[in-house]
């Protein structure tokens, strides 16, 4: 569902994403794992075609993202790590309006339900988004994505800044979408919550892809440990 | 997509307390300025229907009296007050009402509105084209200046482009939320006047015809501000810089423009002083013939050549009174020398106007006010058109009181007096405004640049999609 092939991108003499390779399936959530700079947002922003890479091809559902690029989007739901919405507009409005312009006419009462199935409270379907918390907020994105029947979900530390309680929630959701075979590339810090929903894991440094591992195979110490050495590589060159 | 976005961004704005505030202002403005504008339309009518039926009663019953006595003490021609100044007045207000007609003179209109108000007059008034011309291309601003930019600054435009938004669709949607309150207040506006102007009695030369073109003249100078408008939000990154760049355009556009437009044409085509004006006039007059002065070089000259004209030897053997002709005849001379002056003036104007005309490639407000005005029948245009009738009518008059004289006198004879029915013979004042079709066909520069002001607006704006 997702592919990347040597795919680079450099700004100027910089390099952001150094030749990545990857290949996530359906019902595969792949977490890329790695510290602020490492290529994580990168590699999320070439798959959205938001940027054009210097060299190296992504595919999303075998469609090239450079040369079919609206295509693609239709495949495709994103969820940044600040999903921003229309703080006037409540959720249930917010959602028909995201879901519209992907080109899907859902009634009210599917809107409802599919906020509903991504866990949000059924009082809080007609507030206002500015009255939302962040968590309440990546729910809505997760009903967007829902109603757009995504094959691709991309999420930007989707769980930075959420209570446990709400990064748990986020976490059973994702479940839920693995389970409709949905192919999920996230990008995060959370080691603990990589381990609980991914099942394969990519520790990302200087824009390379440095370690993959299926998460079945390993446990959460042995993770931790890869992911600091491969952190301390670089102070032990130094 | 398109009405997605329409409703989404019409949602938005309806929600936000400070355009609700703004929209109930605006409406509330224009509710007073129509209502004040119906009212002195209708006393103003009134005044000039009462003035111009008194008039033309001292006229028609002036009794027996020498037609000269009668061409000395005069009549009025009253300018008509006419219905679409309800929207625009123009320069009604600077121009005067009513230019007395009399023998050997050619008067300016006198009695202008604003003569007859204080110093305050200078703040202004509350008028419908004020509002019109200057409040809702602000509203616009108001509306629209962050609807690009707060997509950027929210975070939403990343989701957008994430969703495979149509750009050009989801410009559109934001283009008519924002078309569609400024369209709905400007046809509420246009429909209540309409309805006020059709149940006024003798409400004058009022069609819908005109009251459509002025419409769309309007709704073109608002389109032309909404694609500048969100075109500025589309190229700026933060609101705040957006309103900014905004009120700057809509300073520049709606006031300096207008002015600085003022200064260049007067600088470069100034009118002469009254004081120099009428010493040129004066000098004119006094080197051609006086019809009162039968001593005078031109008068001997003429005499000799109406003697031989007709075969005759003595004045008194002329089938008409000389004396009469040759005020007849200084009256052509004079009106030739108001002619001659007028026309500099009228040239001057003219200057003026393509100076204006050449700036308004600057600012969409010059072309938009010129053809409000003419479509209106409140610029100078017409009230020189208005003055021009008004001295037609006068020399006529002269004409056929002087034929009286003429036809019924012998030379050297005292104390004519017309019958007291003749006065009623002199037909009426009447002056009919251009139609719209020569309004518009005058106005052809003007609507051109409106025209290249759209095309040109449209096609940045279509542009700057491609910068999302």
């Amino acid at each position: 569902m997702i592919t990347t092939n040597n795919l680079t991108k450099k700004y100027g003499e910089q390099i952001a994403l150094d030749h990545l390779n990857l290949n996530v399936k359906e019902g595969e959530i792949y977490c890329l794992l790695g510290a602020n700079g490492a290529g994580k947002t990168t590699t999320i922003n070439l798959l959205l075609g938001f940027i054009e890479p210097s060299s190296g091809s992504a595919q999303i559902n075998q469609l090239s993202v450079q040369e079919n690029l609206k295509a693609t989007k239709q495949f495709l739901a994103y969820i940044p790590e600040n999903l921003m919405l229309y703080p006037s507009l409540t959720a249930v409005e917010n959602l028909d309006y995201f879901s519209g312009i992907a080109g899907k006419k859902l009634s009210t009462a599917i809107l409802k339900n599919l906020l509903e199935e991504s866990g949000l409270q059924s009082e809080a379907f007609d507030n206002r988004i500015s009255t939302f918390s962040k968590g309440m907020r990546q729910k809505v994105g997760i009903a967007i994505a829902l109603a757009k029947d995504a094959k691709v979900l991309l999420l930007d530390e989707p769980t930075s800044g959420l209570d446990p309680k709400a990064s748990n929630e986020f976490g059973i959701l994702l479940q839920k979408l693995k389970e409709k075979g949905v192919a999920t590339l996230m990008a995060t810090h959370d080691l603990f919550r990589a381990k609980e929903v991914g099942t394969h894991i990519g520790i990302m440094k200087d824009g390379q892809l440095k370690k993959e591992f299926i998460v079945e195979n390993i446990t959460l110490n042995e993770l931790e440990t890869f992911y600091l050495d491969t952190m301390n590589l670089k102070e032990k060159t130094v | 997509m398109i009405s997605k976005t329409f409703f989404k961004e019409s949602k938005e704005l309806f929600r936000d307390g400070r355009v609700r505030i703004s929209l109930a202002i605006v409406l509330s403005l224009l509710g007073i300025a129509v209502w004040i504008s119906s009212k002195q339309y209708q006393s103003i009518n009134e005044q000039y229907a009462s003035a111009k039926t008194a008039e033309r009663n001292i006229w028609d019953n002036q009794g027996e009296k020498n037609p000269h006595s009668a061409a000395h003490y005069g009549t009025y021609a009253f300018k008509p007050k006419y219905p679409l100044s309800l929207f625009d007045q123009g320069v009604d207000k600077y121009a005067g009402t009513s230019i007395f007609l009399e023998a050997h003179k050619r008067n300016e209109a006198q009695f202008s509105a604003a003569a007859d108000q204080t110093g305050l007059a200078r703040f202004g008034d509350l008028t419908p084209d004020f509002i019109l011309l200057f409040i809702i291309p602000l509203l616009i601003i108001l509306l629209g200046y962050n609807s690009f930019t707060k997509e950027r600054e929210m975070g939403t435009l990343t989701l957008l482009k994430s969703q495979g938004i149509s750009i050009w669709k989801w410009f559109i949607g934001k283009w008519s939320a924002l078309f569609l309150p400024i369209f709905t207040i400007t046809a509420i506006l246009f429909l209540i006047a309409g309805l006020v102007l059709g149940n006024l009695k003798n409400f004058g030369v009022f069609n819908t015809s005109s009251l459509l073109v002025l419409f769309l003249v309007y709704m073109a100078y608002y389109v032309i501000f909404i694609n500048i408008i969100l075109l500025i939000s589309s190229i700026t990154k933060k609101s705040g810089i957006s309103l900014v760049v905004s009120l700057s355009v809509w300073i520049l556009a709606c006031l300096a423009a207008p002015k600085a437009a003022s200064n260049i044409a007067e600088s470069k085509y100034p009118y002469p002083t009254r004081q120099e004006f009428e010493t040129s006039v004066l000098k004119d007059k006094k080197a051609g013939l006086d019809g009162h002065n039968p001593w005078s070089k031109e008068a001997k000259m003429l005499e000799q050549q109406v003697l031989i004209e007709y075969g005759v030897d003595s004045l008194h053997q002329l089938p008409f009174n000389f004396a009469a002709y040759r005020t007849q005849k200084g009256e052509e001379h004079e009106a030739e020398v108001y002619f001659k002056h007028y026309n500099y003036l009228k040239e001057q104007f003219t200057n003026q106007s393509k100076v204006y005309r050449s700036l308004a490639a600057i600012s969409p407000y010059l072309p938009t006010r010129f053809l409000s005005m003419a479509i209106a029948h409140t610029d100078y245009a017409t009230h020189w058109d208005f003055a021009d009738a008004a001295e037609t009518y006068r020399i006529d008059t002269q004409q056929f009181l002087n034929n009286n004289t003429a036809q019924n006198t012998e030379y050297g004879q005292r104390g004519y007096k017309a019958s007291a029915n003749f006065w009623q013979q002199l037909p009426a004042f009447k002056y009919d405004p251009p139609k719209l079709e020569s309004t518009l066909e005058k106005n052809a520069s003007n609507i051109s640049i409106m025209g290249i002001w759209l095309l040109a607006s449209f096609g940045f704006l279509f542009f700057t999609t491609k910068n999302f």
